[in-house]
């Protein structure tokens, strides 16, 4: 399996307190990487890293097997697609206009523009503003703006973060479509091990900014058969926490 | 970065920014015109203008670039969009791209306002015609401050999310100018501040005024222009915009 995303000794440390540390992230082709952790783990962190936003105190970032630095950035930033913290949108203009803007931005046709929308399920809203948006659909115009170029990789922060039940199903299934119909690699964070354990195939869990296990999640299910995966999950955090 | 400045355009729709700026210039041309005219004033018009025009310029262009940079960068700050586009572009483009759009809104109010000022007096029939020599020189002397204020502006509201500390900021700033102007014993004063460079780059004296002194008796000529600050001036705003785009492409969207 080709390697997507490689990072060796990721750390990043704010004043005294590391947020990541000595990370070693590995992300497969094709595959769906959950990235799990309770809050504060140091997620959103490792995410921002991998794409830029926040440089790392020390340690590398390979994406498509090319060394991420200031002058490749943009270039190798060009097949990635990305859900951050919260939806980017502007609040004045409709849901296609500001796909608009991304798409001349990235310079993909604007036939993918009606795609994602219908992938989303907001072909019907696209002209109504998204000041008007349910929580929702603010979050599903996330993810529209994430996929418009196709990437071939996805990162997705909190992706169900305030959706009701029906929006979290909703949107799991179709992250789930995403590496079979568009061969995307995609990138999951998630503090709620019920939504990765539903989507995704390999998973990699933090905790202090530690990466406490990475592999198959199979893997993880077969580590103690006599415990749940929360009680599993609990185990490798809870220890980390304690220390 | 075409198309960064296309998509500025874009973002704007609906926002009335352009709009907004043109009413506050509409308000700059009132102000600045409203007046008595006299033979004497008639007389003395283009050069009256010279010598009073940089004290309105001084209140109204600094509120200029406060309304646009806040309003430009609002936007992205409500959408959280500077991490998105942090990621489809260079965080330095960004800034230039804003900065130019931006700019480019405020000059052009300037140069109406310009154009309005020899139009009007035309109109009202001053008796000779515009010194364009020294009107072209008053025109760069009022975009060269603006566009320091400009920076200013711009890189305090790229960094903070609350445009309410950039326009605190740009009030205060303007405060300082505009006193700076009302106290021509300290002169160094004025130079201290990008706001007080309306007075410093003024170059049309009043003379022959005391308290005595009727207006009959005043008159307006060319002082020496002060070169070395308006380089210092120049100067000033590369090191503002060189330093504004560092702490820009340093910040953690």
């Amino acid at each position: 399996m080709n390697e997507i995303i490689r990072t060796t000794g990721l750390t990043k440390k704010y004043g005294e307190n590391y947020s990541v540390r000595n990370l070693d992230m590995r992300v497969f082709e094709n595959r769906i990487y959950g990235f799990l952790g309770p809050n504060g783990a140091g997620k959103s962190t490792t995410l921002k890293m991998l794409l830029g936003l926040a440089s790392p105190t020390k340690g590398e970032v390979d994406i498509f097997g090319q060394r991420m630095n200031s002058k490749n950035r943009i270039e190798i930033l060009k097949e990635v697609g990305s859900l951050i913290e919260s939806p980017s949108y502007y609040s004045h203009l409709t849901a296609a206009e500001n796909l608009k803007i991304l798409a001349s931005l990235l310079d993909v046709p604007r036939g993918n523009i009606e795609k994602v929308l219908q992938i989303v399920r907001l072909d019907k809203q696209q002209n109504k503003k998204t000041a008007a948006f349910s929580l929702g659909m603010k979050q599903r115009l996330g993810l529209a703006s994430a996929l418009l170029s196709f990437p071939k990789l996805l990162i997705l922060d909190e992706p169900t973060n305030g959706l009701d039940p029906a929006g979290i199903q909703e949107m799991r299934e179709l992250i789930k479509t995403l590496p079979r119909q568009y061969g995307m690699t995609v990138i999951v964070s998630s503090h709620l091990l019920s939504e990765i354990d539903q989507m995704a195939e390999d998973i990699g869990i933090i905790a202090n900014g530690k990466m406490m296990y990475q592999g198959e999640l199979n893997m993880l299910h077969e580590m103690d058969k006599n415990k749940t995966l929360e009680e599993i999950f609990l185990d490798l955090t809870g220890k980390e926490q304690s220390l | 970065m075409i198309k960064l400045l296309k998509c500025e355009y874009r973002k704007t729709k609906g926002r009335y920014i352009f709009l907004t700026a043109l009413l506050v210039t509409a308000v700059q041309i009132v102000w600045a015109l409203y007046g008595k005219y006299t033979d004497t004033v008639l007389m003395n018009g283009w050069m009256t203008f010279l010598y009073q025009l940089p004290l309105v310029n001084a209140i109204f262009l600094p509120l200029l670039s406060i309304i646009v940079s806040s309003r430009l960068c609002d936007i992205e700050h409500k959408g959280v969009i500077f991490k998105q586009l942090s990621v489809i572009s260079e965080k330095g483009k960004i800034f230039d791209a804003k900065f130019i759009y931006g700019v480019s809104i405020v000059i052009f109010c300037n140069i109406i306002s310009w154009a309005s000022t020899i139009i009007f007096g035309y109109i009202i029939g001053f008796s000779s015609d515009v010194p364009i020599n020294l009107y072209l020189l008053y025109l760069l002397f009022t975009i060269a401050p603006t566009v320091a204020v400009y920076i200013f502006q711009h890189t305090l509201s790229m960094l903070f999310k609350n445009q309410a500390v950039t326009f605190f900021a740009g009030i205060i700033g303007t405060f300082c100018g505009l006193f700076s102007m009302f106290l021509p014993n300290i002169p160094l004063l004025r130079k201290l501040f990008i706001w007080g460079y309306y007075g410093v780059l003024q170059f049309v004296g009043m003379f022959g005024w005391t308290k005595e002194t009727r207006m009959a008796d005043v008159y307006f000529a060319v002082m020496d222009i002060d070169w070395l600050f308006f380089a210092i001036l120049i100067a000033a705003s590369v090191v503002m915009y060189i330093i504004g785009r560092i702490l820009f492409c340093r910040k953690e969207v």
